[in-house]
Order: C-alpha cells, then sequence, then structure tokens
C-alpha cells in the first residue's frame, strides 16, 4: 500500500456529515438519526454529524429533490470545501421512486449534483447506511493511493 | 332509528336557520353530515353552526374541480360529528368570500385551495403561495383536471428573495425589529420548512411560516393510480406515521365501497397503529431533550425505541413503512408466540416510563426550559383549530380515538390524556403519558384479539359516492377524504396531515418568547418542524446578513 497523506488518512478515519432533506418523506431522516444512538453508534467510526456544509466532507441526501428545493441542494453542495462527496439515501433519492413522475419533483440526487453511492431501500435500514458509508470509504482510499 | 337522531338534529337545526339556502342535505353514516348550500350562503352556514357549537374546529377545506365548476367543502369537526358544508364557484369566476374573519384557522387551507385549484378567495389577509414554488407560472393550478405538466417553467429558488414582515418599523426608543430567517436546511432531521422571525433584541415578535419545500403533489399522484395501489403511496406522505395514513386512507375506500372488515383485522390495526404512537412519541420526546440540551435523555429514549421498531418489523416486516393496513383488512397475522413477546417487551418500556416521567418531573433543566414556555391558550387552541397533543395539552378534547371511534378503539378502555397548562411541558407530557396509554391498548388488544380471518377480497372497482375518514395519528387528527367515480382510479383524494393544522398556532406561542427558545417550542409543536439548525440573520437597516448553527444559538441561550 502506497503512502498517502495526512489530511487524506485524517479523512477516511473520521468523515464528517451534513444531512439534507430535499423532500423525503421522514423516514429516511429518521434512520439517519437512528444512527447516531446506542445500537448503531456511528461515532465510534469516528462519523460525525455536522450542523453547517462547510465542516462536512460528506453530504448524506434524502429525497426526490422537489423543485422547491433543488437550487437549495446545489447551494448546499457547492458551499462544501473540496474534496467532497455525496451518498444518495434511499430509493427516492437514487431515482425518485414512486414520486418520479410527480409535477414537482425532479426525481433524484443525481438530477441536481454528482452522486458516488447510492443507498437504496425504502427506507434503508441504518445497518444499509453504514454499509454505504464504508463503500465511499474504499472508493475514497482507492483514489488516495 | 335512535342512532341516527344526532345527525337528524344537526341537519334540522341548520335547516331552521337558514331555511332555503339549503340545497341538499344527506348523512350517509354515523357522525358525518354532508350539506349543500347555495352560492354566496357558506359564510351563513358556517357562522349559524358557530353558533349550535361553539367549539367547532374546521378540519380542512377541499376543492374538487367538477368540469364547469369547482366545488368547495368545508368539513366542520363539531364534538359530535363531521359536518361538511358545500357550496361551489364557477370555474370561468373562481371567487369566494373568505371565512377567516369568522375562523381564523381557514387562513392556511384557503392559501392551499388558492395554489392548488386557482380559487381567489375575497377579502382573505395574505392569499400568499403556502405550498408552490413562488417561481410557479402564473393561471396554472395543478389540481385542476384539464392542468398540463408542460405549462411549468424552469426552476427558480424562491427563497432568495429578501424577506419582509409588513414594512421595516422603527420603535419609538429607537430600536428596530430584526428580520431572522430560519431553515429550509437543518441538518439534524426532518423536512425542510423556513420560518421567518421577527425580533426586537432578543424577543420574538412576529413569525411567518414558508412551507411547501417537500411538496411532492401526491394528491394528484394519486389520481392517477388505481386505489390499491394509492395504499402505497400514502404510506409515504409521511415516515413517522406512516401507518396513521395508510389506516385512514383504507378507511375511506372500504367506507365508499361498503367493504366490512373482518374483527380481527380491526385489533391488529389498532396494535399497528399504537406501536406507531409509541415509536413516535419516544422520538419526538427524544429530540425535545436534545434541543435543551439534554443529549443523554435523547439516547436514553432513542434506545427504548428501537424495541418498538423490532416489534413492529416482526409484525408487519419492515422497521419503519409498515405497509400493514390494505384494503379488506391487514397483511400478515399475529402469531400467539409474538403477542407474547410484544406483551412482554412492553411491560419494561412501562417501567421505563416511570423513569422518564421522573425526569420530566423534577429535572431542574425540563422546568426551567419548558414550564411557562410557548403557551396556547384554551380559547386561542379552539380559535386557530390546532388538533392532537397540541390541542390536549391546552385542554381541548379532541383525541379522535375518544370521539369518533374506529378500529377496535369503540371497546378498547383507555383515558384521554389532558392538560390545562398548555405551556411546552404541557404538550411532552400528555405525549408521555399517551405511550402509558398505548401499551395498555395494545395489552388489551392482544388479550382480547377475536379469532377469523384477518383479510377479505375486495373489487378493485369502487362505486361512485364520496366518504370521509379521521384517525388520531401520532401528531394528531389526520383526514383523507376520498371520491370515486365509479372506476378503479379515484376521482379526487384530499389528505389533511395534523402538522398542516398545528403550524399556525406556532405565531401565538412563540411570541414573547427569546430567540433561544425558538427550537425548542418549535419542536413540541411537531417533530416534523424541528428546522432550526442554521439560521440567517438580517439586520433589516444594513441589510447585513451572518449565520448562526445551531449550537451556536444553544450557547446564546436564556440563562435561567
Amino acid at each position: 500500500m502506497s503512502p498517502i497523506s495526512l489530511s487524506k488518512w485524517a479523512r477516511l478515519k473520521s468523515p464528517w456529515i451534513l444531512h439534507f432533506n430535499s423532500g423525503a418523506c421522514n423516514a429516511c431522516d429518521i434512520e439517519v438519526v437512528a444512527l447516531l444512538t446506542p445500537r448503531y453508534d456511528v461515532e465510534r467510526f469516528g462519523i460525525l454529524l455536522k450542523g453547517t456544509p462547510r465542516h462536512a466532507d460528506v453530504l448524506l441526501a434524502t429525497g426526490p429533490v422537489t423543485r422547491q428545493t433543488a437550487l437549495r441542494l446545489k447551494r448546499i453542495y457547492e458551499l462544501m470545501p473540496e474534496p467532497k462527496f455525496v451518498i444518495a439515501v434511499g430509493t427516492c433519492a437514487s431515482s425518485g421512486a414512486p414520486f418520479k413522475k410527480c409535477y414537482n419533483v425532479l426525481g433524484g440526487i443525481d438530477k441536481v449534483i454528482p452522486v458516488d453511492v447510492y443507498v437504496p431501500g425504502c427506507p434503508p435500514k441504518p445497518e444499509a447506511i453504514i454499509y454505504g458509508v464504508t463503500k465511499l470509504l474504499e472508493k475514497i482510499r482507492r483514489a488516495a493511493e | 332509528m335512535k342512532t341516527t337522531t344526532l345527525e337528524e338534529d344537526i341537519i334540522s337545526t341548520l335547516k331552521g336557520m337558514l331555511g332555503e339556502s339549503i340545497l341538499e342535505s344527506k348523512s350517509p353514516r354515523l357522525r358525518r353530515v354532508y350539506i349543500s348550500v347555495k352560492r354566496k350562503a357558506h359564510r351563513r352556514a358556517v357562522s349559524a353552526l358557530l353558533k349550535v357549537f361553539p367549539s367547532t374546529i374546521l378540519s380542512t377545506i377541499t376543492g374538487i374541480d367538477l368540469g364547469e365548476t369547482i366545488e368547495i367543502n368545508y368539513h366542520f369537526w363539531c364534538g359530535k360529528a363531521e359536518v361538511t358544508i358545500r357550496t361551489n364557484v364557477p370555474k370561468s369566476k373562481p371567487e369566494i368570500e373568505t371565512i377567516t374573519d369568522i375562523i381564523p384557522g381557514a387562513s392556511l387551507y384557503e392559501r392551499e385551495v388558492h395554489d392548488l385549484l386557482g380559487v381567489r378567495f375575497i377579502n382573505h389577509p395574505n392569499l400568499a403561495k403556502l405550498l408552490l414554488p413562488e417561481s410557479w407560472p402564473e393561471n396554472s393550478y395543478p389540481l385542476r383536471k384539464d392542468w398540463n405538466p408542460k405549462q411549468m417553467g424552469e426552476i427558480h429558488d424562491s427563497s432568495e428573495k429578501p424577506l419582509t414582515i409588513g414594512g421595516t418599523r422603527t420603535e419609538t426608543n429607537g430600536g428596530t425589529l430584526v428580520n431572522v430567517v430560519v431553515g429550509p436546511q437543518h441538518p439534524a432531521l426532518h423536512e425542510p420548512e423556513r420560518f421567518l422571525f421577527k425580533l426586537d433584541g432578543e424577543i420574538v415578535v412576529d413569525v411567518e411560516p414558508r412551507l411547501g419545500y417537500a411538496h411532492r403533489g401526491i394528491e394528484k399522484a394519486a389520481e392517477h393510480l388505481m386505489f390499491f395501489q394509492d395504499v402505497h403511496l400514502v404510506e409515504r406522505v409521511c415516515g413517522i406515521c406512516n401507518v396513521a395514513h395508510t389506516t385512514c386512507f383504507c378507511q375511506a375506500v372500504e367506507a365508499l365501497g361498503g367493504i366490512e372488515i373482518p374483527p380481527r383485522a380491526k385489533y391488529l390495526r389498532t396494535i399497528v397503529h399504537e406501536l406507531n404512537r409509541i415509536h413516535s412519541h419516544l422520538l419526538l420526546l427524544g429530540i425535545a431533550g436534545l434541543e435543551i440540551g439534554f443529549e443523554s435523555l435523547f439516547q436514553y429514549l432513542w434506545r427504548d425505541r428501537e424495541t418498538v421498531l423490532d416489534l413492529t418489523e416482526k409484525l408487519t416486516g419492515n422497521r419503519v413503512m409498515a405497509e400493514y393496513s390494505t384494503i379488506g383488512g391487514v397483511r400478515r397475522d399475529l402469531t400467539p408466540t409474538l403477542g407474547d413477546e410484544i406483551k412482554r417487551k412492553l411491560r419494561k418500556i412501562k417501567e421505563r416510563l416511570d423513569f422518564y416521567r421522573e425526569v420530566f418531573q423534577s429535572d431542574p433543566t425540563i422546568e426551567l426550559r419548558t414550564k411557562g414556555i410557548g403557551v396556547l391558550s384554551k380559547e386561542n387552541a379552539l380559535k386557530l383549530c390546532v388538533v392532537g397533543p397540541v390541542a390536549r395539552g391546552s385542554g381541548v378534547k379532541s383525541d379522535v380515538r375518544k370521539h369518533d371511534p374506529y378500529a377496535a378503539y369503540e371497546e378498547a378502555p383507555f383515558e384521554e390524556i389532558l392538560y390545562k397548562d398548555g405551556d411546552s411541558w404541557s404538550r411532552l407530557m400528555v405525549r408521555l403519558d399517551e405511550v402509558g396509554e398505548s401499551i395498555d391498548i395494545i395489552t388489551w388488544a392482544i388479550d382480547n384479539i377475536p379469532s377469523g380471518p384477518y383479510r377479505i377480497r375486495v373489487p378493485r372497482r369502487m362505486p361512485e359516492g364520496e366518504s370521509l375518514s379521521r384517525v388520531e395519528a401520532p401528531r394528531g387528527e389526520l383526514i383523507h377524504y376520498v371520491r370515486g367515480n365509479g372506476t378503479v382510479y379515484p376521482e379526487r383524494v384530499k389528505i389533511r396531515s395534523p402538522t398542516l393544522a398545528n403550524i399556525i398556532s406556532f405565531r401565538e406561542m412563540i411570541r414573547g418568547c427569546y430567540i433561544a427558545d425558538i427550537p425548542a417550542v418549535l419542536v413540541r409543536l411537531d417533530p416534523c418542524f424541528s428546522c432550526t439548525d442554521r439560521m440567517v440573520f438580517i439586520d433589516e437597516k444594513s441589510g447585513r446578513r451572518w449565520v448562526w448553527t445551531m449550537n451556536e444559538l444553544k450557547a446564546r441561550r436564556r440563562d435561567p
């Protein structure tokens, strides 16, 4: 394994996460919060939920993207410092799912910003979201090497 | 005949007061009354209803496009029955007088009908956009049958427009009011919503919510799916009270089609409905702890909540999206072993509940941050038509399970929890006590469940007609109004979630509170609106903007 820089090593050891709801039904959002509670406790992996995009490495986005949140989502993505990664949590965020043809819905996070990892499920179990984050970390590690 | 007396009484009383203005009246089933009145007579009809039943609250307003005319239905809960007052306006000139001066709680519902169907309410104080983006094209109303999706323009972010409540005002002592924008981005939880607060120093003077960030257009989508497909669509209206939505929708369709479900299914629906309520209330109590900086309470409550989610998963197959109710019954049966396990595990939660009650009653932090803060008086609660634990925290009897029983609630022994102080603490205690009642209901239902089938086969095609179904969702009264046209597709599905009913009261509660109380009061209103993690502060004079995160905001909280 080739050596990686200190900042990249730190990013792999403690990815800070920002959560944004782009019009989801709350189910995925509750499961994201459940990650922080004693049973799943993602802080043991160094994962922290942050309050502002400026502190975050990873954007956990849920929801099928409504017209009203679309540009807001883009702006939050632009506020995050480089390098930044996006995980689409839930089937709505991945494809728009049952709301795909609704008039106020664009149909998926990747219609607005680039997505690195898709976590399907309605809602995905917290274990699945953790698995999605570890998949992303693998991706970052491969890119860093 | 005795059972129909109440409904007939209401009709005859109103007929006596309104005379010839009433065109048609009917009562298709228990506690449901429909009255059609002439154009322009709706205000007199509403006043008459309020005179007969002073504690009447407005449930919602449904608009339906009938081709030549737009029908407007005002649904009222008068304490004993759901009375629908119906009138219509021509589509060429869709104008009707507002009822906001009679019932202030009608404000948001009228804005909703204006948004989606283009009905102008004359003399409405502020007929601005409620759900649709501000960039939505003019004269384009999605719920009209002849609406064409191609009329939509490009997306523009409406939230970037400068916001003001009224004009800039300088106080007599020289101080200025400051606008504060909260949301829509909020990292912790739930739906994106935006609030505009007007501050005098640290004290909140006024607030205006901007909803619609999560507006997806489910009511329109429901018209394009078959009844049995809609069950899965309405499940996804809300991820927390999903069971309430499916139960409510299935009940409405069953009433429409005259379907009687087996008694066992009614009991199973009750069990899942109450499991859902326990998980939702524990969730809210945890978040309420988090917002006042009591994080260990949040962690404890959410750990116990996982037990309930496990039980839901074992019974229904999914932790969150239960998809349990279906038209004609439920999808899965309860085995005796699982019934015993549910009872055993809930008994443990009930023991924990005593501990939480002690914390909420005796902890000085909770007392200082919740007692006497965000007060909503009983009069205002009635005037603004609030529902659920918010109403019961102000002493208003509003439990649908008690007053308009459905599923197995008619037989279930339980108490309606009422607190009369109307402050944040009362609203939390209502929820805490209701968890205990829910556990009792589940235990009773498992012990007394009748045997037999849990599902019957139903036709896909539903007859022409209408039905209105109410359930007590964890956040309050939930209403589904379904109209069938004789095909497999519904003509109109109207959903009124409890959050829309309660959000209007936030203005009343927060006036006079401190900035630091905003997240705490907001959360206790309804967990769907804990969206205060990032705030942009705008100084009105200089237009200078700055941003506070939730943690900075918490650091500024009022010293006790």
